[in-house]
């Protein structure tokens, strides 16, 4: 499929784009259909003895949406959600949609300890447990906030903002339960040393809390390099439309700065 | 009788929509090809510019009025618009509606002199 190749009407094509508001699948397909539209004015005109030149410029006057229009197309594609939020002021939604990511992160946060309280699993937990459930609500609160973004709000404009952090913090939670384990196993080793006779209560012990403490992290750095994998390819996928129109001669990789 | 008010900008909007209904009749088309169709039948009067098609075209496709659908043509992706049976259905229900309002207007402008108070 030749999107933007060989078109000349790349350079319209951007500035057009960067006036829009549309999600990323039906701004591609409008500047699609934008294009084709162009090269057959001016290619009429050319055929009707226009120079090239002023072909495209009257084109492109023809054709190309004003302030007007494009609010218009903004309107007519914007996603159920932007629709009903519409009234509200920018700065309130802001405001309304931070205050609803803290809550959400709040309930994770609660969600996360009634399931391990329902599980027994919090008699002896270790002192590494609640950072790294900390870290598992936020880590599931932005990924939950970039789908959100990316699905609800149909907001494209930094389409990979957002994505490296949930990785790192990912990562980051397994480390912690890691780095918990082992400064939990150099004090048990310090313990055992100076109370050998007490190995019996000790180890199990060490063995409960460490299990649980592993497994909360692994199932939450999995869960969010999962998210994190989805997300990305949505993204990839969405904007390796866009870059085929607008960038034909752009190197192919997974990741573009916008 | 009494009538709803009448609303000028809807009006508007109703007879570009029409025009664009009413030159699908011949078969499916791109939208230039549209425009400049409507330009040709209208011997001029109705021109489309600045892209103001285009939210017209999306509308009635969203309305279910028109079908888009993509077409390659030569490598290239060029999107084509159709007439649906919900969009004859339409066009013939308006374009009364548009014949009986110019029928009035007319008859208010042809009015011999009447004194106003």
């Amino acid at each position: 499929m030749n999107g933007g190749a060989g078109s000349g009407f790349s350079p319209v094509l951007r500035a057009v784009e960067r006036r829009l508001a549309l999600p990323l699948p039906k701004r591609v397909r409008f500047l699609r259909e934008l294009e084709f539209d162009l090269q057959e004015l001016a290619g009429r005109l050319v055929a009707d003895g226009v120079p090239a030149e002023e072909a495209r410029r009257q084109a492109v006057e023809v054709l190309v949406p004003d302030h007007g229009t494009v609010e218009e197309l903004d309107s007519l594609h914007a996603t159920f959600y932007r629709r009903l939020t519409r009234p509200l002021n920018p700065g309130r939604l802001r405001l309304v949609e931070r205050g609803t990511l803290a809550v959400l992160t709040a309930g994770i946060l609660i969600g996360e300890t009634f399931t391990l309280l329902q599980a027994d699993l919090l008699s002896d937990p270790s002192p590494f447990l609640w950072p790294v459930l900390l870290g598992g609500g936020v880590l599931l609160a932005m990924a939950g906030a970039k789908a959100f973004q990316l699905w609800v709000k149909g907001n494209h404009s930094r389409l990979w903002a957002g994505l490296n952090p949930i990785l790192v913090t990912a990562g980051g939670i397994l480390a912690l339960g890691l780095a918990g384990a082992l400064w939990e196993l150099f004090h048990l080793a310090g313990a055992l040393e100076a109370a050998p006779e007490r190995a019996g209560v000790l180890v199990p012990g060490w063995l409960a809390r460490q299990s649980v403490l592993l497994s909360v992290a692994l199932i939450l750095s999995l869960a969010g390099g999962l998210a994190w994998f989805v997300l990305s390819q949505c993204v990839a996928f969405l904007s390796s439309a866009r870059r085929e129109l607008l960038e034909p001669d752009a190197a192919p990789s997974l990741k573009k700065e916008e | 009788m009494t009538e709803t008010e009448f609303d000028v900008q809807a009006f508007a909007r109703d007879i570009n929509e029409l025009l664009v209904l009413s030159t699908l009749r011949s078969g499916a088309k791109h939208g230039y090809q549209i425009g400049l169709d409507v330009e040709s039948e209208s011997n001029g009067l109705f021109r489309f510019r600045h892209g103001t098609l285009y939210p017209i075209l999306h509308r009635l496709e969203e309305e279910k009025l028109i079908r888009g659908s993509w077409k390659k043509d030569g490598g290239r992706q060029k999107k084509v618009y159709s007439l649906t049976r919900a969009g004859e259905r339409h066009l013939e229900g308006r374009t009364s509606r548009v014949q009986e309002i110019v029928d009035r207007l007319l008859t208010v402008l042809r009015q011999p002199g009447e004194a106003r108070a």
